[in-house]
């Protein structure tokens, strides 16, 4: 389903972001990535998302190689993906649940559809109560289940989720992660970057980065089950 | 309802939530752009309504020839074959005027019919009134003056006036009026499109967020341009309203001042509103500018967003 094929990424000269990545998930995977910050996760996961293109290497996600992809395809690519990031990025002048249709608004799904299938994904996280509400409203963990919402409202194959339990306290973050294993456990692959370690507690899978190299769990996957 | 169609509903409504947020802001934005519309609209209305009354004028060259008044009708109609001569081989139209038709056409023109039947005698000569066909450049109007300068020296002949000296200066004016507000309209046209370009830049930039949130959620190009180009549509629009709405009342004291000369030359001539066709056509022109504004701003300010 994801697949580095010894990728690198440079911003500058001096400044390589990833060395000699290769990697595969398959389907249904839940894939932890961690490692200390500057280590290159935040690189790789936006690589998957057509947000950063290889310097060299290839990228394949649901079989497009995402460094050829042409800039018309992109959206296309991030429909098959629900991204979570860690400051969740919703929009302050809407509404909860005007925040989570977004996303199929965007494909052009019809109004009534959209706040349906809105309420049924703020239903998941246990928010569905502050539909109504803005996101200044609530609080960090809040706000980061209304996002892992947001992210799984198109029904994605893959989740994104880029240290999405940063700033948050311990109890708000394991409501975070149990929701994200939810959403695995019914086969959605998913993709959890971080660099807090209770987290990873259980985990089937860990890839680790140090100063952008791989230095465990590129190859061989564990298919399925939750951590 | 296709995907297109919802998603033009989306945008359209998207531009008008953005009204919605910064209403005063919106209207100021329009009344700038409707005082630059304003103008060109002002004097399109005024060549719209001067122009019938210039067609209505002969632009083709006439010749009046007086005859002596002391010649007889004889002597009168004895010019006829030398001023045919003279025309030979133009498209020449000859009226022989007696001099009893030039007092009943004076009469009935003027409305000083008491006053004419108190001179007591015709003072009014025998004429020919000559329309000459084909005459357009101004070195046709040389060879005018030539054709009345022959006729001025046949016998029996009082004078000759060439009458469509006038006419012609008026369409030259009037082309010179067209040309000048072809050169204003283009000049505010750019002005129409440098505002709406920095108003759509302002929004873009506060809109940074939510374009870069759509963008990573799957959004197109298209779907995050269309309430841009809605909103500048919407800005040319809603001053192209504006702007004929205002020329529409300018032109109720102007016509009070108008009517009250033209009685004085016997008219009821009176400035208009452009007609339904025109006006459209005006808002078109107006939807349009705001959208090419909205597209150039778009093209540029969301390219670097990445």
């Amino acid at each position: 389903m994801i697949e580095f094929q010894s990728v690198s990424k440079k911003y500058s000269a001096d400044a390589l972001a990833l060395n000699d990545v290769s990697l595969n998930i398959a389907k249904g995977e839940l894939v932890y990535l961690a490692g200390p910050s500057g280590a290159g996760k935040s690189t790789l996961m936006k690589m998957v998302a057509a947000i950063e293109r290889p310097t060299s290497g290839r990228v394949i996600v649901n079989g497009h190689d995402v460094g050829n992809l042409k800039k018309a395809g992109v959206p296309f690519l991030r429909r098959n993906l629900g991204l979570i990031f860690q400051h969740q990025r919703l929009l302050n002048d809407r509404t909860i649940l005007a925040n989570v249709m977004l996303p199929l608004i965007v494909t052009g799904a019809p109004g009534a559809l959209a706040a349906e299938r809105a309420r049924a994904a703020l239903d998941k996280v246990g928010m569905l109560d502050r539909a109504r509400a803005l996101p200044m409203e609530l609080s960090g963990g809040e706000q980061q289940r209304v996002a892992i919402a947001r992210a799984i409202v198109n029904r994605p194959q893959i989740i994104l989720a880029d240290e999405p339990t940063a700033n948050l306290d311990r109890a708000a973050a394991d409501k975070v992660i149990n929701a994200l294993r939810a959403f695995h456990s019914v086969g959605v692959t998913c993709m959890i970057s971080t660099h807090d370690d209770q987290i990873l507690d259980g985990a089937t899978r860990v890839i680790r980065l140090e100063h952008g190299q791989l230095v465990d769990g590129g190859a061989g996957a564990a298919v399925g089950g939750a951590a | 309802m296709n995907i297109w169609f919802r998603q033009h509903r989306f945008a359209l409504g998207a531009a008008f939530a953005q009204v919605r947020k910064a209403p005063g802001s919106f209207l100021f934005n329009v009344l700038v752009v409707a005082v630059a519309l304003a103008l060109p609209f002002a004097g399109l209305t005024l060549l719209d309504n001067v122009r019938p009354l210039s067609e209505q004028l002969s632009v083709d060259p006439e010749i009046s020839l007086f005859v002596k008044s002391g010649a007889s009708r004889e002597q009168a109609r004895a010019l006829e074959p030398q001023l045919q001569q003279i025309l030979a081989g133009r498209r020449t139209k000859i009226d022989f005027v007696p001099r009893e038709q030039a007092l009943d056409s004076l009469k009935e023109k003027s409305g000083l019919s008491d006053v004419i039947e108190a001179l007591g005698d015709n003072p009014l000569p025998d004429s020919y009134v000559m329309k000459l066909e084909g005459f357009a450049s101004s070195a046709d109007a040389n060879r005018v003056d030539g054709i009345a300068e022959q006729m001025r020296l046949l016998p029996g002949v009082e004078s000759v006036q060439v009458d469509s000296a006038w006419v012609k200066r008026l369409a030259a004016l009037l082309g010179v009026l067209r040309l000048v507000l072809l050169l204003l309209a283009i000049t505010l046209g750019v002005v129409v499109i440098a505002v709406v370009f920095n108003t759509i830049r302002l929004q873009v930039l506060t809109q940074r967020e939510e374009i870069a949130v759509s963008k990573l959620l799957g959004a197109t190009d298209n779907f995050i341009h269309r309430p841009f180009y809605y909103t500048g549509a919407l800005l040319g629009l809603c001053a192209g309203v504006m702007a004929l709405g205002g020329v529409a009342l300018s032109l109720r004291p102007l016509n009070t001042a108008i009517g009250e000369f033209a009685r004085l030359y016997a008219s009821d001539f009176q400035l208009a509103t452009l007609p339904a066709l025109g006006v459209l056509g005006l808002l078109a022109i107006s939807a349009g500018l705001g959208l090419v504004g909205a597209m150039l701003s778009v093209q540029r300010h969301l390219a670097r967003l990445k």
